[in-house]
């Protein structure tokens, strides 16, 4: 394989779906979006996915005391 | 403090948008790893207070948690994630996979994980004295692994390694351990939400080989 991404199987997108994960998409989400308030004050945007790797490695922070 | 690593080398700067499904891995994963890793604050708890999930076993894990976040306050469950986790000279629980695995901290289970920590381009960020292997930080390393927040994008056979090596052979059964702690109240469905995440999780990879042809 020379992709770096495994192609996406609609195999486990659907088991995802039984399972009980679009559920919990919605919820997780919700939390994940913003960061936490011993954060430095830069606003996080809204983004779409974990394109930006900045947004995610701001998010991580949150296990700062 | 646990789990603040940061990328070691240059992220990939092509990281393509993340499936539905692997976003939602991410966060969920996220959100195990800030639960476990320290008690919750008010504003967090106002968020999962808000929660409502379906009839899965997932969705009623998120719901049983939405209601315990309804009737603790955050110093409340403060102080018991200090009996949970901490204790006076250990917590009921002790959520590292070095103790799990050899019945030691810093034992070898923690030199794998330092092997792959450098391999993948995961570094501990300055400051943090504790040991790697703790549940809370297993959790946020795998949710930036799925979200491609270290290094180069990080395909599904890479993660499913790095979950079977350092998380599969015994988090499972720190999640029933910690579901029957005496001393837990809010933690007994985060432990759920771990238990039941990390059995989808499982079940999921053994989807891959299933769906890639040889």
């Amino acid at each position: 394989m020379t992709d770096s991404k495994t192609p996406k199987s609609p195999t486990r997108r659907e088991f995802f779906k039984t399972a009980g994960l679009g559920a919990a998409a919605g919820v997780a989400a919700g939390l994940v979006s913003e960061p936490a308030p011993a954060q430095a004050a830069d606003a996080v945007p809204q983004s779409q996915g974990y394109r930006e790797t900045e947004h995610v490695k701001r998010y991580y922070e949150l296990s700062k005391f | 403090m646990f789990g603040r690593w940061e990328a070691s080398l240059q992220p990939d700067q092509t990281t393509q948008p993340l499936a539905d499904e692997d976003q939602t891995r991410a966060h969920v994963y996220a959100l195990l790893g800030r639960l476990l890793t320290s008690a919750p604050d008010d504003a967090l708890l106002a968020k999962i207070a808000a929660f409502a999930g379906d009839e899965s076993e997932i969705g009623q894990a998120l719901t049983a948690l939405a209601a315990t976040a309804r009737n603790l306050d955050a110093p409340r469950i403060a102080a018991e994630y200090q009996d949970v986790f901490t204790g006076v000279t250990r917590g009921e629980v002790v959520p590292y996979a070095s103790y799990y695995l050899t019945g030691f901290l810093h034992s070898k289970p923690l030199a794998n994980l330092r092997g792959d920590m450098a391999r993948l381009g995961i570094a501990r960020a300055e400051g943090v004295v504790e040991p790697e292997d703790h549940i809370g930080s297993l959790c946020e390393m795998m949710a930036g692994l799925i979200a491609g927040a270290f290094d180069r994008a990080i395909d599904l056979a890479e993660q499913r390694r790095f979950f079977d090596a350092h998380i599969a052979a015994w988090a499972p059964r720190f999640f029933a351990d910690l579901e029957a702690a005496k001393s837990a109240v809010f933690y007994m469905p985060v432990a759920k939400l771990g238990r039941s995440f990390l059995a989808i999780e499982t079940q999921a990879f053994a989807l891959i080989a299933a769906d890639q042809a040889a």
